[in-house]
């Protein structure tokens, strides 16, 4: 394999922002029909540098070789011309196109302007075949879940012939059997010849898949290692992406107290046409305690969170320290101790185009210090605000800047920086770790555990299953809106929770549930 | 509703429908309802309503919400006054297109190339579009023979339409007979076939050519992913911003047609104010129409047959209240069978409030009748909006490059 010849050569690239060097010096040789990984933290400039060999930015110095030819990309168009496919960390499909017009657009098989779809079918049936990637082909892609979508991206690049592969995370999303699933497929593109690049922050898939593993620190290589023949574990990688170990969710000794917080009896969300969401689902969380639910995504965790915070509606009874609050709205919960992490921080979480003194008072908006109860007091918020950074290690040049200017780490502590400082009761935390370098997680994984012990009542949904069993006192498996089992996260391995999620039972650290 | 293919349950609606305006015509006892002259004059109005939302679908399915469309049209009403009183009505047409587009130009430039929000830029070009008509109409036709500060000399000579006698008359004969369901359909389809405008069925041609170009050909494929996601389009090498260019130029040069139609075909000169609105109406149908041909023909179809009831007598105007109070009654009980209840029952209501003011009263106050259609449709629109599909980025400028 290291024999193989070069197939990207990348030789002193350089690439400034304003304000900020993405990429200084970087040097990196891929070798044919291997799977090479680019590990590093969030912001160590993996995806610019991603960005510039697929033609989407232009390096300011530096040269990139192609199969031993010199080449300037001037946009994507370029790259795929010399056989580069992207696939992206969130997926570049349009929901409302088919699966089919998905892949072919841009390369359409035509026949004087129109579409020939059965030729178009009849190819992408045998790449299908031929790599172990099915997906519906006439089904629109919003019906579809992650693992598919992500199918479809990487048939987008094998039908417009790329033999080189750029995957940027691409397991961030994928439950534990749709990841080996990814990696049967990638061991099948290998042996076809295929150059795959790999991206991650997960070292663990890194040393399982890669043949080689070069190291990217604040926008340099530091280091290439064979993890065939040079002994290597997560710990030395991580030590030399960050230069410090390599974080554990491990919590240690139980706090959990016998004061009931949250009890929720009968929970149900149903759909506009009545089918069930969330089916009667049933739980305490005591002071102290943190609850995981574990579940492949969609399968109504994000439900039962909308449920809990009143976003949405739903039926059954909410019990919050000894009275009902069903009725509540979503402000009053707010403002009588709920937490709220989102799983989607783009989303539900921050405003990308506002200051982060104004994200701060997001959520929060009625309570001191951010309002006198009739009008804001910006400068309370703002010297608040400037604890935050302080406290959570925000990394930004300032409080007046744009969330949208931060990594998605520091956007995450930036939110649960803002969550634990109104003195919550009860936290809903989703995915509180998704998309953050390893610095991050554990800085966050040690505000949830400091919170826990001075007796916060915490519901935790994560698809990490290391953080779910680490962080968790109780773990509960949720499949189609139903609890299905119960795990002890003293006993039960994240493999055994992976088969629990998909509707097998029995194994140790499972239990049906109660 | 379930499983059957889409053409039968179209199919079925249009059955439906001609049942109840059926019962509807027998009810308020007048046979102009469906005659063929009503059908035709529908058809008529329903041109430039179409072709405006066809310039609309263009404009959107390349994520651009094109509401500047009634100024193009205003545009294309004064070219075609103009070119087609110097030089006969075919370039009168030619003269439409052409103002239509360049409105589009301007739009396109604004919004495309330098991102200002759609609606703003949109709102600019309507009232850029009727300040300028006004504006050359002035200098153009204030000492024309014929002409006045806002009415241009009337178009030379007149574009030529065609009846297809052999298939119009003998369905005019049945549609006389005043037969349960069959007579309507019969005056339908022979209003169809009657005082045919070329522009008519150049628009027909129009819808159809449309769909085959958005849905079969690389084109399309690619316009409407400009649509969809410009940012995967651009992974992919296509070219979003010639895409979004050309899509909203076709948008513009389809309102200025539709301005032709009213200058050329509907009046025979240029007049100030001749649009009245249709440019927006024919957004509207676009959005009824799901963003698709069939369903903006359809929705045009229907905003005609509404406007051409109310330039005629008074108990036609019965007949469709009547008609919107069935097709709500009708709804309502489709929906309480799929579990709608709230919904349900607030149209059962105002169709039975419907069906009383037309026992009640033999001659409506034209107020009251002139709004309920609208009000029909506003309420089969609001249960029909959950279900529309509309592009993807519509609305959002989009920058190149800007992609994650």
């Amino acid at each position: 394999m290291i024999d193989a010849p070069v197939a990207v050569k990348l030789a002193g690239i350089w690439k400034r922002f304003p304000g900020v060097i993405a990429n200084s010096d970087i040097n990196l040789d891929v070798r044919r029909g291997s799977v090479h990984a680019i590990v590093g933290e969030n912001g160590a400039g993996k995806s610019t540098l991603m960005k510039i060999l697929y033609g989407m930015q232009k390096p300011d110095e530096g040269t990139i070789a192609i199969n031993g030819n010199e080449v300037i990309f001037h946009s994507p168009s370029d790259a795929i011309d010399a056989g580069i496919g992207m696939v992206h960390q969130h997926f570049m499909l349009a929901d409302n196109l088919t699966v089919l017009e998905n892949i072919i657009l841009g390369s359409e098989p035509t026949k004087r302007g129109v579409i020939n779809q059965q030729t178009a079918l009849t190819r992408l049936t045998q790449l299908a075949q031929q790599y172990g990637l099915d997906v519906p082909f006439n089904s629109f892609v919003s019906e579809l879940g992650v693992g598919a979508r992500q199918r479809i991206e990487i048939l987008k690049v094998l039908y417009r012939g790329a033999s080189i592969l750029i995957l940027d995370e691409p397991t961030a999303v994928l439950v534990p059997h749709e990841v080996d699933e990814l990696f049967s497929a990638l061991s099948d593109l290998k042996a076809e010849g295929i150059t795959i690049l790999f991206i991650s922050h997960k070292l663990d898939e890194v040393l399982a898949i890669a043949d080689e593993i070069s190291v990217i620190r604040a926008g340099s290589t530091v280091a290439t290692v064979d993890p065939r023949t040079q002994k290597v574990s997560a710990d030395d990688l991580a030590e030399m992406m960050v230069g410090s170990e390599l974080p554990t969710p491990e919590t240690r000794g139980s706090t959990v107290t016998d004061e009931v917080i949250i009890d929720v009896r009968n929970l149900s969300v149903l759909t506009a046409a009545g089918k069930p969401l969330v089916d009667d689902v049933s739980f305490k969380i005591h002071a102290g305690e943190i609850l995981g639910i574990a579940g492949v995504e969609g399968n109504g965790q994000a439900e039962i969170v909308d449920a809990l915070m009143g976003i949405i509606k739903s039926s059954g009874v909410l019990i919050y320290n000894g009275g009902d609050i069903s009725k509540w709205s979503t402000r009053k919960r707010r403002e009588q101790g709920f937490g709220f992490i989102p799983e989607d921080r783009m989303r539900q979480g921050l405003l990308l185009e506002a200051p982060l003194w104004e994200n701060k008072m997001l959520g929060h908006q009625t309570l001191k210090p951010n309002s006198n109860g009739f009008l804001l007091t910006p400068a309370d918020a703002k010297n608040d605000t400037a604890r935050i950074i302080d406290e959570y290690d925000v990394r930004t040049p300032s409080i007046d800047v744009f969330a949208s200017a931060l990594s998605g780490g520091n956007q995450q502590k930036l939110i649960v920086g803002r969550e634990m400082s109104s003195d919550p009761k009860f936290l809903l935390a989703a995915h509180p770790t998704r998309g953050v370098d390893v610095g991050a997680q554990s800085a966050i994984w040690d505000h949830l555990r400091k919170a826990r012990e001075s007796g916060l009542a915490v519901l935790l949904i994560s698809a990490d299953l290391d953080e779910l069993i680490g962080l968790s006192d109780t773990i509960k498996v949720l499949l189609r809106g139903k609890f299905v089992a119960d795990a002890n996260p003293v006993t039960v391995t994240p493999q055994e929770l992976g088969t629990a999620m998909t509707g097998v039972k029995k194994s140790d650290g499972i239990e049906a549930a109660s | 509703m379930n499983t059957k293919s889409p053409s039968i349950r179209i199919f079925a609606f249009f059955i439906s429908a001609m049942t109840l305006l059926s019962i509807s015509r027998i009810f308020a006892d007048t046979n102009d309802l469906t005659s063929r002259g009503t059908m035709a004059a529908a058809f008529g109005l329903a041109v430039p309503i179409g072709l405006a939302g066809l310039g609309g679908l263009w404009s959107e399915r390349a994520g651009i919400v094109n509401i500047g469309l009634e100024g193009m049209m205003i545009l294309g009403t004064f070219g075609a006054g103009w070119a087609g009183w110097q030089w006969g009505p075919w370039a009168g047409v030619l003269g439409a297109v052409t103002f239509g587009m360049l409105g589009a130009l301007l739009f396109a430039i604004v919004t495309v190339s330098f991102g200002v929000d759609q609606i703003i830029a949109g709102t600019a070009i309507n009232i850029l579009g009727l300040g300028l008509a006004q504006f050359l109409a002035k200098l153009a036709f204030s000492n024309a023979p014929g002409g006045g500060q806002s009415q241009s000399p009337p178009v030379k000579g007149l574009l030529p339409s065609v009846t297809i006698d052999f298939i119009a008359d003998p369905l005019n004969t049945l549609q006389q007979k005043g037969w349960f369901v069959i007579s309507d359909l019969a005056g339908m389809f022979s209003g169809l076939f009657y005082h045919l405008s070329y522009l008519t069925i150049l628009t027909v041609i129009l819808f159809v050519l449309t769909g085959w170009t958005l849905w079969r050909t690389s084109f399309g494929l690619r316009l409407r992913s400009a649509g969809e996601s410009p940012s995967a389009a651009e992974t992919l090498g296509v070219n979003v911003i010639r895409y979004k260019y050309i899509a909203v130029i076709i948008s513009g040069s389809l309102a200025g047609l539709a301005g032709a139609y009213l200058a050329i075909v509907g009046t025979n000169v240029y007049r100030g104010g001749q649009t009245a609105g249709r440019g927006y109406i024919g957004l509207a149908t676009m959005i009824f129409g799901n963003w698709r041909p069939m369903g903006t023909g359809i929705g045009a179809t229907v905003f005609g047959y509404i406007d051409t009831l109310q330039l005629r007598d008074n108990a036609n105007i019965r007949g469709l209240v009547l008609f919107g109070a069935l097709v709500l009654i009708a709804l309502a009980f489709l929906g309480l069978r799929s579990g709608v209840r709230a919904t349900s029952l607030a149209f059962l209501i105002i169709g039975s409030a419907l069906v009383g003011g037309f026992l009640a009263s033999t001659n409506m106050a034209p107020e009251v009748a002139q709004v309920a259609p609208y009000v029909t449709t506003l309420l089969v629109l609001a249960t029909a909006s959950q279900r529309l599909r509309p592009p993807a980025t519509a609305g959002m400028a989009y920058r190149k490059g800007e992609s994650h």
